[in-house]
C-alpha cells in the first residue's frame, strides 16, 4: 500500500525530486520547499496525510519498487517510473477510490480537530440521551470546550435527531465500506471506536488502507459541511469557525505581514536583519500559498510568459532547465515565482 | 465522624480503606506528611478529600500529563467544576483566564515543568495553597525507579510559594528513597505512613523457561486459561505488537497492543477500550499503566524481565484494584538479563554526548542521537558538578565517574531482580523486605514458593454473545 502511494508521488515528481521530498511531502513538513513542491507538482492531497511514517519505511517501500522493476534510479535518490510500473500505478488508481475528495494540503491539521468535536459530540450525545456517564475520548481542551459550549445551547433530543440524519445522509452518499469504517470509528454509549488496526484487520484491508480512506471521508464531509449549511446544520456549526490559516512558516508570514504594509525586498531584509535571498524565498512561499498574491510587482509579464513557455515546451520544473532555456537576464527568483504561481492553474 | 460524613457526601465511600483517615487527620491539622500506601490503595483520596475540609487550594504535582488529566476527568465526572490542570496544552484563552482566576480552583493540577514557569509562578503565589501534594514522590529520588530530574526543584519552588504544608505519596520507595524524599523537600517535624507494600489479593508466580518460544507458548496458554482481563508487560515496542499480532492470529479475541510509539488518538482509543472491557488482553510496553484506573484487572504477565523490583511491584500492583483475587505470572528465560543491560546502557548517556554536549551544549540535540532519558539525567549531572568542577576536563571526568556509578547502581538492582528470581524463599516476603518490611501474614494462595493453585484464576464460562456488526445503519440508529 505504502509503495503504490510512494509510486504516485514518484510519477508526478518525474525524478526531479529525491525519496526525502517524498518524505517531507507525506509527513507534511511545513517548509516552504515542501509546501511549493505539493503545489507544482499536483500533489496537494497527499501533503501530510501520513504523519506517522518514517524514513525506514519509506525506504524499504523503495527498495521494493526498484526490485519489481516499477522504478528505475536517474539520479542519487530519485526515480522515475517503468512502463510496468506507470501500468501498475494506472491499475491501482482505477481502485483508489479514497483519492476523490482527498485533499491534505487544504485540510490539514484542521480535518484532526473537525474529527475531535464530531466524534466528541456523537460520544457526549449517545451517552447523555441514553444517561449514561462517561470518559471524553479525547482530552483535547479545546474541542472539550468546545463541546461543552455547543450542547449548552441546544435541546439534546432534537440534536442527536438532526445529527443522526446528517451521518445518515452522508454515509448514504458513500461507499458500504467507508460508511463502515467512519461509524466504526465513532464512539457511541455502547462501544467505544475502534482503532485503524482493528477495523483493518475487521475488513480483512491494510491498516494505511484504512487510515486513508477515512481521512477521504472526513474531507469530503468537511466539503460539504462547509458549502450545505442547510443540509447539515450541526456538521456545518463544526466546521465553521474552524481557523484555516493559510499554511506559512511563521518567517515568510512576518515578511508577508511587511509586504501588505508596501515595503520593498530590500527594506524588509534591512529592517528583519536578514539575507534578501532569504525574503526572496519567503515571497516565493507567499505566491505558492496565498492565493489572491500578486507576483507582477515582481516579474514583468513578459518575462512570466517566457518562462511558462519555456517550462511548457520541456515539460520539466526543473530550474536549471529553464534558465539555460530563457537565458541569464531572468534571475531563478523571476523563475520560482512563475513556476509557484503557476502550481495552482496549469501543469499536467 | 466528621471526615467519614464528608467522605460519603463527597465520595460515596462508607468507610476509609487502610491508612487514608489517618493521613488525612494529619493532612488537614497541616502537618509535613510522607505516606506509602500500595498502588490501588486509594492515595487519591488522601489530597481530594482535604481539598473539601482545608480553606484554601490544593496544589498537585504529578509525573505525567495524562496521569494529571486522567485525574481531573474523574472529579469532573464527580461533578466538581473548580479543577484544572496547567499544561502546555491549554487553548490559549482558557491559559488566559486560568491566570487570572487561578485562587478560584480547589485543585489545581501542574507538572514541575509548568511550576517553573515565572508566568505560573506569579499567578500561584497570589493563591492560598492550604496544601502542596507530590504525587508519585519517588521520581525524586535519583534512587527511584521513575527518576526526573524536573522533581528535584520542587523544594524550591515550594518554599517560593510560602512553605504550604507538603503531602508526598508514593506506592513504592525503599528507605533510601523516602529519606531522599523527605531532604529534598525539606519535609520538617514530618509524620510518616508507611503502610505495607503487599497485596495480598494477587498472587505471585515465577515461571523459568527453556526458550523464548516456550514463552510464546505459555503466553498463549495462559491467555487462553486465565480469567481477563489481563496485562501483558514486555520491554520492547515490537514485542508489544508481535505478541498482540500472534494472539490474535492464535484466536484469542479482545487483544491490543499499547506502546509509546503509537499516535495519540489510537493510544487513548486502546486505553479506553480496556476500560470498558472491550478488550480483554492488552499487549504493552511500561508506558501503559501510569493511570490506567481500572479495578477489575485479573492477572499481569511480564514476558521480559522487569529492570528492578520497585518497577515490577507498580506493575503487577494494576493487578486486582477492587480487592478480588488476581495473579502475576513472571516468565522467565535464560540470556533475559542481556535484554535489560542493554536497556540500561541505553538509558546511560555516552561518552560521545558528554564530550559533544561540553562543547556544544543543547546544541547537542541536533548533532548525535540522544533519547529523553540520557537528556535529562545529562541535564541533572551537569547541573550537579557545576560547582564541583573549574574546567572542562574536569566536568568531563566527573561526569564520565557519575554514570560509571549509576551503570553499578543499575546492575546492583538488576542482581537483586535476578536473586528475588532464583531465591527458594517466599517471593511476598522477599518483596516486602525489600521495602524494609515485614509480612504479617501469608494468603492462601501466597506464590510458587509457598502454596499456590491456579485453579482459581481459570476463565470461567461464559455464554455472553459475541458484539456483531449488523451495519453501519443499525450502527447509527443505536448510537442516538
Ligand atoms: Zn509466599
Amino acid at each position: 500500500m505504502l509503495s503504490y502511494l510512494l509510486l504516485y508521488c514518484l510519477h508526478r515528481f518525474n525524478g526531479e525530486r529525491s525519496l526525502a521530498a517524498v518524505y517531507h511531502l507525506l509527513t507534511g513538513k511545513k517548509s516552504a520547499q515542501t509546501l511549493q513542491d505539493s503545489k507544482w507538482f499536483q500533489l496537494e492531497r497527499v501533503f501530510g496525510i501520513y504523519k506517522t511514517l518514517s524514513l525506514g519505511e519509506l525506504e524499504q517501500a523503495a527498495m521494493q519498487l526498484l526490485q519489481n522493476q516499477w522504478i528505475v534510479s536517474v539520479d542519487e535518490r530519485s526515480y522515475v517510473l517503468t512502463e510496468a510500473g506507470k501500468e501498475a500505478l494506472h491499475e491501482w488508481l482505477v481502485s483508489a477510490r479514497f483519492f476523490t475528495h482527498l485533499n491534505g494540503l487544504l485540510y490539514d491539521t484542521v480535518d484532526r480537530l473537525f474529527w475531535y468535536r464530531l466524534s466528541l459530540t456523537v460520544q457526549t450525545l449517545s451517552n447523555l440521551v441514553h444517561r449514561r456517564q462517561f470518559i471524553p475520548i479525547h482530552r483535547h481542551e479545546a474541542t472539550l470546550t468546545w463541546v461543552k459550549t455547543y450542547l449548552l445551547s441546544k435541546n439534546l433530543h432534537e440534536l442527536a435527531e438532526t445529527l443522526h440524519k446528517e451521518l445518515h445522509t452522508i454515509c448514504s452518499a458513500l461507499s458500504e465500506e467507508e460508511a463502515t469504517i467512519l461509524t466504526l470509528k465513532l464512539t457511541s454509549f455502547t462501544r467505544i471506536g475502534w482503532t485503524n488496526e482493528q477495523i483493518a484487520a475487521f475488513l480483512q484491508k491494510d491498516r494505511l488502507y484504512v487510515q486513508l480512506t477515512f481521512q477521504n471521508v472526513l474531507h469530503y464531509m468537511m466539503k460539504r459541511a462547509e458549502r450545505e449549511s442547510k443540509q447539515f446544520p450541526i456538521l456545518h456549526d463544526m466546521i465553521k469557525n474552524l481557523v484555516k490559516p493559510v499554511s506559512l512558516t511563521l518567517s515568510a508570514q512576518k515578511t508577508y505581514d511587511w509586504l501588505m504594509k508596501g515595503k520593498t525586498v530590500k527594506e524588509i531584509a534591512r529592517i528583519r536583519h536578514l539575507k534578501p535571498s532569504t525574503i526572496e524565498d519567503h515571497i516565493v512561499e507567499i505566491a505558492a500559498n496565498v492565493r489572491d498574491f500578486s507576483i507582477t510587482p515582481f516579474v514583468a509579464e513578459d518575462t512570466k510568459r517566457k518562462i511558462i513557455e519555456a517550462a511548457t515546451r520541456l515539460q520539466t520544473r526543473q530550474l536549471k532547465k529553464i534558465r539555460d532555456a530563457v537565458g541569464d537576464e531572468i534571475s531563478y527568483f523571476e523563475i520560482r515565482l512563475v513556476l509557484a504561481k503557476a502550481g495552482e492553474s496549469s501543469v499536467s | 465522624m466528621y471526615l467519614e460524613q464528608r467522605l460519603y457526601e463527597t465520595f460515596g465511600y462508607r468507610t476509609f480503606r487502610v491508612g487514608q483517615k489517618e493521613i488525612i487527620e494529619d493532612v488537614v491539622a497541616a502537618n509535613d506528611v510522607l505516606a506509602m500506601l500500595p498502588t490501588g490503595g486509594g492515595k487519591s483520596i488522601c489530597y481530594q478529600l482535604p481539598g473539601y475540609v482545608l480553606p484554601g487550594s490544593v496544589l498537585i504535582v504529578s509525573p505525567l500529563v495524562s496521569l494529571m488529566e486522567d485525574q481531573v476527568q474523574q472529579l469532573r465526572l464527580r461533578g466538581e467544576k473548580r479543577v484544572i490542570a496547567l499544561n502546555s496544552f491549554l487553548p490559549d484563552e482558557q491559559k488566559k483566564r486560568a491566570l487570572m482566576n487561578l485562587q478560584h480552583f480547589r485543585f489545581i493540577y501542574a507538572s514541575p515543568e509548568m511550576l517553573q514557569s515565572p508566568l505560573w509562578q506569579k499567578a500561584l503565589k497570589n493563591v492560598a495553597i492550604s496544601l502542596f501534594v507530590v504525587d508519585e514522590a519517588h521520581c525524586i529520588s535519583q534512587w527511584g525507579h521513575d527518576f526526573r530530574p524536573d522533581f528535584r526543584k520542587l523544594g524550591a519552588i515550594r518554599r517560593e510559594l510560602g512553605n504550604p504544608p507538603c503531602l508526598a505519596l508514593t506506592a513504592t520507595a525503599t528507605e533510601e528513597v523516602r529519606n531522599d524524599i523527605i531532604e529534598t523537600l525539606q519535609l520538617t517535624n514530618v509524620r510518616q505512613h508507611l503502610y505495607s507494600v503487599d497485596r495480598p489479593n494477587i498472587a505471585i508466580q515465577v515461571d523459568c523457561v527453556d526458550s523464548v518460544e516456550e514463552k510464546v507458548a505459555r503466553v498463549l496458554d495462559y491467555a487462553k486459561t486465565l480469567q481477563g482481563p489481563g496485562i501483558i508487560y514486555v520491554s520492547s515496542r515490537q514485542w508489544a505488537e508481535m505478541l498482540a499480532h500472534k494472539l490474535a492470529a492464535e484466536g484469542i479475541e479482545g487483544v491490543a497492543y499499547y506502546h509509546g510509539g503509537m499516535d495519540s488518538e489510537q493510544r487513548l482509543l486502546v486505553q479506553h477500550q480496556f476500560l470498558c472491557d472491550q478488550l480483554q488482553l492488552v499487549c504493552c510496553t511500561n508506558a501503559f499503566g501510569m493511570g490506567v484506573n481500572k479495578e477489575n484487572v485479573r492477572y499481569v504477565l511480564h514476558f521480559h524481565l522487569p529492570s528492578q523490583l520497585e518497577a515490577y511491584v507498580q506493575e503487577i500492583g494494576r493487578a486486582g484494584r477492587d480487592g478480588k483475587n488476581s495473579i502475576a505470572v513472571l516468565l522467565y528465560t535464560h540470556g533475559d538479563e542481556d535484554m535489560v543491560q542493554s536497556l540500561i546502557e541505553a538509558e546511560l548517556p555516552t561518552d560521545e554526548q558528554v564530550r559533544l554536549f561540553m562543547a556544544y551544549g543543547n546544541e547537542l540535540r541536533s548533532l548525535v542521537e540522544i533519547n529523553d532519558v540520557q537528556w535529562r539525567l545529562l541535564h541533572y549531572m551537569v547541573e550537579k558538578e557545576r560547582t564541583n568542577a573549574h574546567t572542562a576536563e574536569e566536568m568531563i571526568a566527573n561526569l564520565q565517574v557519575a554514570i560509571e556509578a549509576r551503570r553499578q547502581w543499575k546492575r546492583n538492582k538488576l542482581g537483586q531482580m535476578r536473586s528475588f528470581l532464583f531465591r527458594s524463599h517466599c517471593r511476598r516476603e522477599q518483596i516486602v523486605a525489600y521495602f524494609q518490611q515485614r509480612l504479617e501474614k501469608k494468603p492462601i494462595n501466597c506464590c510458587d514458593r509457598c502454596t499456590l493453585s491456579l485453579d482459581s484464576y481459570q476463565r470461567k464460562q461464559t455464554d455472553e454473545p459475541a458484539w456483531a456488526f449488523r451495519g453501519w445503519e443499525e450502527e447509527l440508529r443505536q448510537m442516538f
